[in-house]
């Protein structure tokens, strides 16, 4: 158990390094391919000689891009030094550098963005799993119903809604049409524990029905193959309670899967929900992802690709681990 | 199947991560060429599948038809009608964001283009892109999965983790990056089938693993059936077992896979264009057109529910087929 | 072009008595001629004259932002509205004064007692200080501050981004590396600048220049106390010598300013300095802040850049809202340049062919229409500098039509009867831009000039259209560009654009490449002037020479429609700063 712990988390960072390696690359490389000079991105209106070569000291773009990565890497771990005029600044660890545009510390923006992403992530996770399941199971055992057959037709509709569609048409209709909502905005929980609900329902309850109506399909597949499988018939025929044979069998059974899909799904969301925080102006972690890219600022995508991909791995960790539990046919090893 | 975390990551078609869940389709395999047959009678009964055909029917053929039916019905997709809109407030004149005889689906705010042209060329962009990025899937994912189940040892070994790699890639982020560093026309092509290409080629690259790992599985459990092995001791070559015997048997997982990815490429494909890296102006496509309805919704709500309907209604067409085909060829699924 | 996001600079602004309505529409605009300040808002009328004149004291001034600021660094700010930001904490040796219309395009003096005594050649400067002064720490603000202020923008390699018009006159071959690798002991070894006293600066130039007060007049001319200098990090903890100190700055989030008990008003002339607080808060929901601002829980867009399109169809549909708004002229052209080195458009012709082929009023509504997009404009001169004139019209774009004739007529005369192919640059994170760029293609179709839009990434404008090599390997033949001067005289505006001393390889904004001694010939003219409507003279001559040339096909003089708070006082449109100016604000209702 211990080992295979051990196996994991270096595979978890070999993959997190692969991840830096690449948007590093890509983001070096390619500009440099199409023949465009870094430091002229982070110019301003006045591109000096003197000030593009400011801007290259400054940004440390004069060293080899290898050089470059291991001074990245390196921060992660131990922090690294920046040349500040008067002074030095110490950059601690884990330091993932200054923004190119604004010159600020790339971690604190990240770890303040954090809040409101998982905010999002785990309010929406809370209703779209309870949602989908209920629906899900419920739809199974009534399977070919008027309910199954309407709530499998909703949940189809659901899964083929873009988010940003239905985003707008929510803020259409409950913010500005019926004026039931305030606007989608963050409020830090301990602030005000209300004002923090009410500005993050709308967009909890957007993204919750898209992936509910993934959900409710799914736990209506799974529930319909378990109940179908021999140990449930057995089950019956030995005269178990109905919901005992649903409630301890059917369910433990027909749920196990869903495990892997919502870690997936989860750490997916957790390193920025990039349409959702578009459509509603959440400064979450997709935010600055998306806000990075458009500057080309390269700290900011780099931080933000490896919180994602660190979120990714965790998550799919964790899934590993908890399968140990929940199923015993898996033994991990 | 470049996903975003907020485009459906899995439906019950997607793959679970743990090669043993997956379901065994394998009693298809027995059934042979009689399948073909079955599952079409299936699928021809099936009436919310075959609603799901017509669906896509329509729209391939409006899109190959798409100069056609704009001469007929509406005006060029970048002709601008400033007199049908109000000059202070930007906005269409008359009801409905302008509908009206001339124009059949309105106009577009601040330069009156005629919405309908715009919904028909971007039904180009959208299934172009679909179709290809997800046939782009297909043969990498076929290709690898193959070799990757059938050579065992390294390759399988290395294609897996590859396949693991870019499964745990933040795909949107990097899609939407990648993109938007690529130049706007390459090889000879306008700007707007450079583009379409590129989005083709991010898609579908993202894509594979999906089907990868499906084909990798099947391939696995296909290699130690009897027909295999008497094929091989046959004396049969590698390549002619893959391709003669258990190629055809993959066939109908691969089938329904695509089909169902395709849904997902067009989400993606109008994500990206949301988000503005997508098919540049003047040429239009869905997902562009949401997004310069951000500016206007609440006083015109028809630019934004249009081109947000049309996805809607494309989507879950192929959603419905697929899941039709799907149902047809492994009946264990109903 | 306005750099990127640098979005330009102080400058020429609406010059405002006689600013009309715009051609085709809106023309009630600006009905008041009554310039004497009052309360009784109406539609623009900020524009012309002080709205809500007061003295009352007290309260929280509660600005917004959908941008964040470059920096509150003085030696970095180079928006126009965090310049305008600057004013409630840093002062310089002279600053514009706070007056509507067009007094506010004169300098007054601020730090320094009276205007600088100007040696006979031009070439001398030198600026007394007013005494008893001080820093917001009690010390004293002496002329070695500010030369230090003015010797940190040398390090482009600590505190880049500002502007750099005074180490371009200061340097003289120095090649001086900033304060922080300066070898002088007391870190004042810039040559140029000399401080005989603690309340005495010279500043030697190598040329006259008409200008340089102007240039010191932005924010990197204020002083900067050497012990307190934390570099790169200055701006997150500025010393401030105006009525304001920051209490707090938080990037991306917003900033908090208090009264600086050390600022003496009996100092100052300029600033008003009446609510006791100041907020900033920055959103990335303009809507949500549209939303605010017309609910009164906001009192302005400290940005000035206007409001959505949404706010803005519910601003003009409501008289009422409608009152509280407006849309001076900023003092941007937004236009086209044509590249005269790639081919066709080498013919003057050709060049004439695209000017008459396209739609003013199409390439207006693109910009967001006659009131939140600006004025069809008719020439290369803002109507607001000194010397301009909005009635000279040469391409005839006023009555608002394409005139295919004319341009059938150019394209034969260019030996392209059947039209020819070429491409339309344009940024592809100004959705405006793009929206004209469309607009232009459009036009250009119904003569048969089939142009490309290539979309390029925004950030990159210096080395994709500012690169002649580029523009020329590229093909760019049109080119989508908005600028606004950095300071409010036709020099100011037009040299960078028109002059061949500005051609550079990279970061060039003449992007037409002209290349005219005449035109040359008369921006030194100007610069030598001693009397300002002599040189206005001079620069309305360069600019009939540019428009001759059909080098650049202007769309419009650039408007944004604002909103202002019913309870802000002393709401006027300042000229200098090309947006209401900060610094004389105040509430009514004292909260």
């Amino acid at each position: 158990m211990v080992a295979y712990l051990i196996r994991r988390l270096i595979n978890a960072v070999v993959t997190l390094l692969v991840v830096t390696l690449v948007t590093f690359g890509v983001f070096f490389l390619v500009p440099k391919a199409t023949g465009s000079d870094p430091a002229l991105l982070y110019i301003g209106k006045q591109a000096d000689p003197v000030a593009v070569e400011g801007i290259r000291t400054k940004l440390g773009l004069n060293d080899p891009i290898i050089v470059q990565y291991w001074k990245f890497l390196k921060g992660i771990v131990a922090g690294r030094d920046y040349a500040n005029g008067p002074d030095i600044t110490h950059c601690s660890a884990p330091c993932l550098g200054y923004t190119f545009k604004t010159n600020q510390e790339v971690w604190p923006i990240l770890i303040h963005a954090l809040p409101v992403t998982v905010s999002l992530a785990i309010g929406a996770a809370i209703i779209w799993v309870l949602m989908g399941v209920i629906f899900g199971v419920i739809s199974a055992l009534r399977r070919g119903s008027i309910w199954d057959r309407s709530v499998m037709t909703i949940a189809l509709a659901g899964v083929s809604l873009p988010i940003y569609f239905t985003g707008l048409l929510a803020l259409t209709i409950f913010v500005y049409g019926l004026e039931w909502l305030p606007n989608a905005d963050y409020t830090p929980f301990f602030d005000n524990p209300v004002k923090w609900f009410t500005g993050l329902l709308m967009p909890w309850v957007t993204l919750a029905f898209l992936f509910a109506a993934t959900y409710a399909r799914l736990t209506r597949a799974n529930m319909l193959e378990t109940l179908g499988e021999d140990y449930i018939r057995t089950a019956r025929a030995k005269g178990l309670k109905e919901r005992t044979v649903i409630g301890k069998h059917g369910l433990r059974s027909g749920l196990t899967p869903l495990v892997t899909v919502f870690g997936l799904d989860l750490g997916a969301l957790l390193g920025g929900a990039i349409l959702t925080e578009a459509v509603f102006n959440l400064r979450g972690l997709g935010y600055w992802a998306l806000n990075g890219i458009r500057t080309n600022d390269l700290p900011t995508i780099l931080g933000v690709t490896l919180f994602a991909a660190f979120f990714i791995v965790i998550m799919n960790l964790i899934v590993d681990l908890l399968y140990g539990v929940i199923d015993p046919r898996v033994r991990l090893g | 199947m470049s996903l975003g975390p907020e485009t459906s990551l899995h439906d019950e078609s997607t793959p679970t991560a743990d090669a043993a869940q997956e379901r065994d389709t394998s009693e298809k395999a027995i059934a042979g060429r009689s399948l073909k047959q079955i599952a079409w009678r299936r699928l021809k009964k099936d009436r919310v599948a075959v609603g799901g055909g017509i669906v896509i029917l329509v729209l391939i053929a409006i899109a190959i038809l798409a100069p056609l039916l704009i001469k007929l019905l509406g005006h060029p997709f970048d002709e601008y009608h400033n007199d049908k809109i109000d000059p202070t407030l930007s906005l269409p004149l008359g009801k409905l964001g302008g509908i009206s005889k001339d124009f059949l689906l309105g106009v577009e705010p601040v330069n009156g283009r005629d919405i309908f042209s715009r919904i028909v060329y971007g039904a180009q962009t959208t299934l172009t892109v679909a179709f290809l990025s997800a046939f782009l899937s297909t043969i990498l994912g076929v290709l690898f999965g193959m070799s990757a189940g059938f050579l065992g040892g390294w390759v399988d070994s290395v294609i897996s983790r590859i396949m693991d790699f870019l499964l745990a890639f933040p795909q949107l982020l990097f899609s939407i990056a990648l993109v938007s560093v690529l130049p706007q026309s390459m090889l000879g092509f306008n700007t707007r089938w450079s583009r379409t290409i590129v989005l083709i080629v991010v898609i579908g690259f993202f894509g594979w693993p999906y089907i990868g790992r499906i084909v990798r599985g099947q391939t696995l459990s296909l290699r130690e059936r009897e027909f295999v092995e008497a094929s091989r001791s046959l004396g049969a070559r590698s390549p002619r077992i893959l391709f003669r015997e258990m190629l055809p048997n993959l066939a109908a997982p691969i089938l329904v896979y695509t089909t169902l990815i395709i849904p997902t490429n067009i989400l993606t494909e109008a994500a990206l264009s949301f988000l503005g890296v997508g098919i540049p102006p003047p040429y239009p496509s869905w997902g562009g057109m949401l997004s310069d309805a951000l500016q206007f919704y609440r006083y015109d709500p028809m630019f934004m529910i249009i081109p947000g309907a049309m996805i809607f209604i494309t989507v879950l067409a192929f959603n419905l087929f697929g899941d039709g085909l799907r149902d047809a060829l492994d009946p264990k699924a109903r | 072009m306005a750099g990127k996001t640098k979005v330009m600079l102080a400058a020429t602004a609406a010059l405002t008595l006689g600013l009309t309505a715009a051609c085709g529409g809106g023309s009630d605009d600006n009905k008041s001629d009554d310039s004497s300040s009052g309360t009784g808002a109406a539609f623009n009328a900020s524009a012309t004259k002080v709205v809500n004149a007061s003295d009352k004291k007290g309260g929280t001034l509660n600005l917004w932002s959908p941008q964040d600021a470059d920096s509150f660094d003085p030696a970095i700010s180079y928006y126009a509205w965090t310049i305008n930001m600057n004013r409630l904490y840093s002062r310089t040796l002279m600053t514009y004064t706070p007056k509507p219309g067009a007094d506010g395009l004169i300098l007054t003096p601020d730090l320094a007692s009276a205007a600088p005594e100007v040696s006979a050649d031009g070439k001398t400067y030198t600026f007394k200080l007013k005494s008893g002064l001080k820093f917001d720490d009690g010390a004293a603000i002496t002329s070695k501050d500010i030369k230090y202020g003015i010797e940190r923008i040398f390090a482009q390699d600590v505190v880049p981004g500002g502007p750099l018009y005074l180490t371009d006159e200061l340097d003289q071959g120095q090649k001086y590396p900033g304060p922080y690798k300066d070898t002088d002991p007391n870190k004042l070894g810039l040559k140029t600048v000399e401080t005989p006293d603690d309340s005495t600066i010279i500043f030697k130039l190598a040329n006259a220049n008409a200008n340089f007060p102007y240039e010191l007049a932005l924010p990197g001319g204020a002083p900067v106390p050497q012990k307190r200098d934390t570099g790169a990090k200055y701006g997150l903890a500025p010393a401030s010598s105006g009525p304001y100190k920051f209490e707090s700055i938080e990037p991306g989030k917003g900033a908090t300013l208090v009264r600086n008990t050390n600022w003496d008003a009996s100092t100052d002339t300029v600033r008003k300095a009446l609510p006791d607080k100041i907020t900033l808060t920055i959103t990335t929901n303009a809507e949500d802040m549209d939303s605010r601002l017309l609910a009164g829980t906001a009192d302005m867009d400290a940005s000035q850049s206007g409001v959505a399109t949404q706010a803005r169809t519910q601003i003009l549909t409501d008289e009422k809202l409608k009152a509280n708004a407006a849309n001076p002229n900023n003092g941007f052209i937004r236009y086209a340049a044509i590249s005269q080195n790639v081919a066709p458009f080498n013919n003057i012709e050709c060049r004439k062919a695209v000017v008459y082929a396209s739609d003013p009023t199409t390439l207006q509504t693109a910009r967001g229409g006659p009131v939140a997009g600006g004025d069809i404009a008719t020439n290369m001169l803002p109507p607001n500098i000194l010397g301009a004139d909005k009635s000279y019209d040469p391409y005839g774009r006023a009555q608002g039509k394409p005139q295919a004739d004319k341009a059938k007529e150019a394209l034969t005369a260019c030996g392209q009867p059947n039209g020819f192919a070429t491409k339309i640059a344009v940024r592809n994170n100004k959705p405006a831009e793009i929206a004209t760029a469309t607009a232009l293609q459009a036009a250009l179709k119904a003569v048969n000039i089939n142009a490309t839009i290539e979309q390029y990434d925004g950030s990159q404008i210096a080395t994709v259209v500012g690169s002649p090599n580029n523009v020329h390997k590229k093909g760019y033949g049109i080119m989508i560009a908005g600028w606004g001067a950095d300071f409010p005289t036709g020099y100011g505006y037009l040299a960078p654009l028109a002059s061949s001393k500005f051609l550079v390889a990279n970061g060039n904004y003449n992007l037409p490449e002209i290349k005219d001694q005449a035109i040359d010939d008369l921006f030194a003219k100007g610069l030598a002037e001693k009397d300002a409507t002599a040189a206005g003279t001079d620069y309305q001559e360069a600019n009939k020479k540019v428009m001759d040339g059909f080098y650049y096909l202007p769309f419009v003089f650039d408007k944004a429609l604002n909103y202002y708070n019913p309870r802000l006082t002393n709401v006027y449109f300042h000229s200098g700063l090309a947006m209401v100016d900060f610094a004389s604000l105040g509430v009514s209702d004292g909260k």
